[in-house]
């Protein structure tokens, strides 16, 4: 990935854009935001990095995370239409959405545990069960997959040697494929994390492995809540 | 070298500063004329933006195409609730790029439309209702929204006209229905995102119960143009039934995909060929999908057509969300028409049978065909069974399911001969 002349928020053409890579992706203008979510009409969102993802036994909710639970529900007339948000909010605290943290979101809410489960299930984006570190989503979907996705896909199958939705023995990988992730004109689009990569090849995967097994360890683990930017 | 591509004719109103970084700041957004729009609209006072934007003849640009003044205009007056705008960036129909991109390089743009859209139907509080995989473009826009709320644009007494808006940014967690907007109203509750039916419609019984609209966000994006040139400026382009300008995502097989903003009836023909430089060097094109993966596919021979509501009704097929996919003669129409199958079974929300059901036995059938074990009368099954689908569910989406299948099966059936002739002769020979 790291080729100079190939901007990866770009199509596949290789070329000097006068952009770079930070400023497509916004990080200069972004930083890091607080665990407490900041402002209440955007603290449903996740302030951090999905890099924490990898379980934490603290209490749910409390602290800095707890300030962001009490933000988002004053954002909302009835309190269930928290409850995405909420489970984002759990989600990013455990890594996973355990049977116990959606129990303590329905506790919160007010809602049956039966009834938020059965919401969770619904969306793809819960996790029910723990993921690899990093959890590789590969677009197969139809205009990826004119320009190559399920190449791409078998690539990351390969280079991980797993299954797909399996986690890797190392707990660094989990490989999947996902529809489409709306970067059509920049196929092969693939999100990891939190982040997208566009224009990937067959042959770009390996760097883009190698890439994340140097960024695991500096990810240390998952951010206290302190309310604090780390 | 700007922005991905940028073509000399090209329209660019909404897509002008795409590719500036600094237009993404606050201080970077006004020194480039932003929030002339809101001020101007906070002194019109509702009915008068309304009407200009009816004036505008600007037409919902998620797909369905409906009037954006005329919806407006079905909200009740201010009745003592909460009455709810939501904006749909919960873009996910395959081949669609451009909410993304508008949020990612202008999300100010979007703020000014919300507020002024807001400030039209009476709101209060709207909802970006913000697709859950966007965590980049939703950081972007969630600075952007606090720049605001720091500068007094968005909160309390909003420019000191005593007018009161709130916008809370939400997230979607994966589902392609909560696009739907029934469905999107659901999930904000807290809700699995299935579809209601209608009536009772949104501007009536809506979010939570309450006066409801929900406007894409390119429709949003227009309108502080509108706002800001009056109505009759933004006709100066497009058709009478469709004015203004719409970007395009182009993806597939196309040398310069991308996204692309020209007026409304723009030959489809010299889009693709001379805007997107064509197929790649030496093949020649087969089959395009004009408006997301949810309309019907047209042969090349179909494509000398203005790309608006109507020219592509005519054709057959719809305008939908402006996404173009290109295919060249390398590909496999029957692995992509299962492709796209396998997608819509993924994502069927399974309340009504037709479409649960349906999804996944059209996707069988496919694969079915694809691997060679195939016969024709499966062809007449899909036709049957896809026929079964359309206009028989509450939402549209199992209709989206079968348009793609019916009309591969219409124009690309040699394709599917051609599969299911290897197949048996293969049976044959062992």
């Amino acid at each position: 990935m790291p080729d100079s002349k190939k901007n990866p928020g770009f199509a596949g053409i290789t070329g000097d854009f006068k952009v770079t890579e930070a400023e497509i992706r916004g990080t200069e203008y972004v930083g890091v935001r607080a665990v407490d979510g900041g402002h209440a009409s955007v603290s449903g969102t996740l302030p951090f990095q999905v890099a924490s993802r990898g379980a934490s036994d603290q209490p749910l909710f409390e602290g800095a995370h707890g300030e962001r639970l009490e933000k988002i529900l004053s954002r909302y007339e009835d309190p269930q239409g928290a409850l995405l948000p909420a489970l984002h909010l759990a989600h990013e605290i455990r890594g996973h959405l355990s049977p116990e943290a959606m129990d303590a979101v329905a506790e919160r809410l007010g809602l049956s545990p039966a009834y938020v489960r059965g919401v969770a299930s619904f969306y793809t984006m819960y996790n029910l069960q723990p993921l690899g570190r990093y959890l590789i989503q590969v677009c197969t979907n139809i205009s990826c997959n004119l320009c190559g996705g399920d190449e791409v896909m078998r690539a990351f199958l390969k280079h991980t040697g797993i299954e797909p939705g399996e986690v890797s023995e190392d707990g660094l990988w989990t490989v999947i494929e996902v529809e489409c992730l709306a970067a059509c004109g920049f196929p092969t689009a693939v999100q990891i994390n939190e982040r997208y990569f566009e224009n990937v090849r067959p042959e770009d995967v390996p760097a883009i492995l190698d890439r994340l097994r140097k960024e695991a360890p500096e990810m240390g683990a998952p951010a206290a809540p302190t309310g604090s930017e780390s | 070298m700007a922005y991905p591509f940028v073509h000399p004719d090209e329209t660019r109103v909404l897509s002008k500063h795409f590719g500036e970084p600094e237009a993404r700041t606050l201080a970077g957004w006004e020194a480039r004329g932003g929030y002339q729009a809101l001020r101007k609209a906070v002194e019109m006072g509702p009915a008068e933006i309304v009407s200009e934007v009816k004036d505008s003849g600007l037409r919902g640009r998620g797909g369905a195409g409906f009037p954006t003044g005329v919806k407006w205009s079905f909200m009740p007056q201010a009745s003592g609730k909460p009455h709810y705008l939501l904006c749909n960036a919960d873009e996910s129909e395959p081949g669609t790029f451009k909410d993304r991109e508008l949020i990612r390089w202008t999300p100010h743009q979007l703020i000014e439309g919300c507020l002024i859209g807001a400030r039209a139907i009476n709101v209060q509080h709207v909802y970006i209702y913000n697709r859950g995989e966007f965590f980049e473009t939703t950081q972007i826009l969630a600075r952007a929204i606090e720049e605001a709320y720091e500068a007094g644009y968005i909160g309390k007494d909003i420019l000191g006209s005593g007018v009161d808006i709130d916008i809370t940014l939400h997230m979607g967690a994966g589902a392609y229905i909560c696009g739907e907007e029934t469905g999107l109203m659901n999930s904000l509750e807290g809700r699995r995102g299935e579809p209601r039916l209608k009536p009772p419609f949104p501007a009536a019984v809506g979010a939570f119960g309450r006066p409801t609209t929900i406007n894409n966000v390119e429709t949003l994006c227009a309108v502080p143009h509108i706002v800001t040139h009056g109505g009759e400026w933004y006709r100066q382009w497009g058709t009478e039934k469709s004015p203004g300008t719409k970007l395009f995502c182009v993806s597939g097989h196309v040398r310069k995909p991308g996204n692309y903003e020209v007026p409304l009836g723009f030959n489809f023909r010299e889009f693709i060929y001379e805007m997107c430089g064509g197929p790649p060097e030496g093949r020649a094109l087969k089959a395009v999908i004009p408006g997301g993966s949810s309309v019907p596919i047209l042969r090349p021979e179909e494509i000398d057509i203005g790309m608006d509501y109507e020219a592509m009704a005519a054709a057959g097929t719809m305008l939908g969300c402006g996404s173009v996919i290109v295919m060249d003669e390398t590909t496999d129409i029957v692995k992509q028409v299962r492709r796209m199958s396998d997608f819509y079974t993924h994502e069927s929300c399974g309340q009504c049978t037709p479409c649960r059901e349906g999804t996944a036995w059209a996707s069988r059938i496919l694969k079915r065909i694809e691997d060679g074990w195939g016969s024709e009368e499966d062809l007449d099954t899909l036709l049957e069974l896809s026929e079964n689908m359309a206009g028989k569910t509450i939402c549209t989406f199992s209709d989206a399911a079968a348009a793609p299948i019916v009309s591969s099966v219409q124009k690309f059936r040699d394709d599917y001969l051609a599969l299911i002739r290897r197949g048996e002769n293969l049976a044959a020979s062992a």
